[in-house]
């Protein structure tokens, strides 16, 4: 019987600071695990613990996984410290992914804020190497400041020379400084004049949950059906496997039923953003 | 399903039997006439509960505190449990097992300690005929006599027990003692038949001022910002009795620590009465209100376990009721909020 509960060993390969408070971690697990975009896993903190987090690396890229990790309890406090060649351990993949298959031939939107760029880089990632399946692709992104912009040099420049008449990089942040030449405002206010066929797309979101849930309504207002909004929801995802009751939102155990769910499952439950 | 008869007499036989198969826990009486289950070799005797135990037997499958994994790893350890009977799970503690086994048995990745020890027990169940003035099990879809789930089930009648036969390993236990067992007779039968109808008859009419208007999923779907959720959270004090003690609550927490050069996981049972059982490491927390935690628990029984399972989460065993310090008593609380 295999042992679920039972981290696999990963090596830190590196570690890149994001932002201040951000950083990624890439590291190599003692096996092969595979992941769809969307997924989630357990990472171990040796002797303190585990936290679930959304892999940010492309899902095809094999031997080395990338944790986009904020700093803001005790496991990602711990992490933060840790420095390439320190072992951490790994437990997953769990729960659902972005059904890329269903989408073929559509237009993805994706609205994302702060760390919730992380599982986005793995879903941008997974669309743009299957670009032919998708009509377009507007990946809306904000952050609080410029210094807070994660993966700042794919998204403000390479992303956006991916492929200009299938792929849009819109940037904003909520406050700009000297240096920023972008767009001021919450991310919702780049989601207009989309120039997409809301008949034909679907919208993801992922962020902290106020900017979740003003996107999500956003979304509603361009026209988008609930069943065509996909939320990536962050709960206290702990045993991973559906049992443990932690991250339950009303009958779903988001570790198993989400963390991708789309929001005509879960507009009704109580406290959806909270 | 096949009907047998075993004297009281050769029922310590078949008890000895059992001992010889695995570790064997039996029902019995302590000094304030409270039904425990115990390891026979403490309990002394077996004697027929006629209620349900003090204690659910969760812990049985369910551990309330184990280790479930050590790291670092060469490779994983075999997860193994020893064979053990329990003679005494009433109908309440069977529906309770169900229940245990939809989650902990079912979906992508089982819960391989659980299964583990599972797949070791046999599990051996009797009629109800001393219900408690706090059982309900009627209300949840259960009646006071076992129906299923069982792998063999006692009912008293003079003289013995009728057993019956619930499963492939119960069906085994009987075959490797046929001296023991005679066919059940008719009067034998008919016996068991009035008794049952009589607890039934008794736990209905306890039951009936509380019995809801429909589904509880229904009655449940209106009522969620009632302000009676306010007025009955008034004297819970947070312990989580209601929910350690609940056969059904399948909470854990996995912790890790340090053991010298090596790391351990344990699993320890938890509860969503407690404030911080579903924060996220940002902060946010779905439930920071006692009462939002308080009616929790009562969605999660009654209208999403449901959901999911297609049956109630609560047996109706009213463990909880005895169990709270603020005499709450989840039938006054639904029958207020619910107006059944």
């Amino acid at each position: 019987m295999k042992n679920v509960y039972t981290p696999i060993e990963a090596e830190i390969l590196e570690v890149i600071d994001e932002t201040p408070t951000i950083k990624t971690f890439v590291v190599k697990p003692k096996e092969e695990i595979g992941f769809k975009a969307g997924q989630f896993m357990e990472l171990t903190v040796p002797g303190l613990g585990e936290a679930p987090f959304t892999p940010s690396s492309s899902p095809s890229q094999k031997g080395r996984i990338d944790f986009t990790v904020m700093k803001v309890g005790t496991v990602t406090d711990a992490l933060h410290d840790m420095t390439k060649g320190q072992v951490v351990g790994v437990r997953g993949p769990f729960g659902t992914e972005y059904p890329l298959d269903k989408w073929k031939g559509k237009e993805i939107l994706i609205v994302g804020g702060g760390v919730g760029g992380a599982p986005l880089r793995a879903l941008f990632l997974a669309l743009v190497e299957r670009l032919g399946d998708f009509k377009k692709i507007l990946y809306c992104y904000g952050a609080r400041t410029p210094a807070d912009i994660v993966y700042k040099e794919l998204i403000q420049k390479e992303w956006p020379r991916i492929d200009p008449s299938k792929v849009e990089i819109r940037l904003t942040v909520d406050d700009g400084d000297s240096t920023w030449k972008g767009k001021v405002g919450v991310v919702t206010t780049v989601v207009e004049n989309i120039g997409l066929d809301v008949n034909n797309s679907v919208g993801v979101v992922c962020g902290p949950p106020i900017m979740m849930k003003f996107a999500t309504l956003r979304l509603i207002e361009l026209g988008y059906p609930d069943e065509t909004i996909y939320l990536s929801m962050e709960k206290n995802m702990s045993c991973g496997i559906g049992k443990c009751g932690h991250c339950m939102l009303g009958e779903y155990m988001v570790c198993k039923d989400g963390p991708v769910l789309t929001y005509d499952l879960i507009k009704d439950k109580p406290a959806l953003w909270d | 399903m096949e009907a047998f008869f075993i004297t009281d007499s050769d029922f310590v036989s078949f008890l000895s039997w059992l001992e010889k198969r695995g570790d064997l826990f039996v029902a019995t009486r302590d000094e304030e006439n409270n039904v425990k289950i115990k390891p026979y070799s403490e309990a002394g005797e077996f004697k027929y509960p006629g209620v349900r135990a003090i204690q659910p037997l969760k812990p049985f499958f369910f551990s309330m505190l184990e280790e479930v994994a050590e790291y670092p790893v060469a490779e994983d350890r075999p997860i193994e449990a020893k064979p053990f009977t329990i003679v005494g799970a009433s109908a309440c503690d069977l529906r309770a097992i169900e229940a245990l086994d939809r989650v902990f048995l079912e979906g992508e990745f089982k819960d391989p300690f659980y299964e583990a020890k599972r797949s070791k027990s046999l599990v051996i169940s009797f009629d109800c005929t001393e219900p408690y003035e706090t059982c309900f099990c009627v209300l949840m879809g259960v009646k006071p006599y076992p129906e299923k789930t069982f792998d063999i089930n006692l009912s008293k009648v003079e003289g013995g027990y009728v057993v019956e036969v619930g499963s492939e390993r119960g069906r085994e236990a009987i075959e490797s003692n046929k001296g023991l067992f005679k066919p059940a007779t008719d009067r034998h039968l008919s016996q068991r038949e009035s008794i049952r109808k009589e607890v039934e008859a008794k736990v209905e009419g306890q039951s009936k001022q509380f019995k809801p208007s429909g589904p509880w999923q229904d009655v449940l779907a209106k009522v969620f910002e009632d302000p009676g959720w306010e007025r009955n959270v008034e004297t819970c004090v947070e312990c989580g009795a209601c929910l350690f003690i609940c056969p059904t609550c399948q909470c854990f927490l996995l912790y890790d620590e340090k053991v010298k050069d090596r790391y351990k996981r344990l699993k320890m049972w938890d509860t969503c009465a407690y404030k911080n059982f579903a924060r996220v490491g940002g902060g946010a927390n779905p439930r920071p209100r006692l009462v939002e935690r308080f009616r929790h628990r009562y969605y999660h029984k009654l209208d999403y376990f449901p959901k999911t399972y297609g049956f109630e989460g609560c047996t109706g065993c009213g463990r909880c009721i005895v169990a709270c310090p603020g005499e709450i008593d989840m039938r006054e609380v639904l029958k207020e909020i619910c107006k059944v």
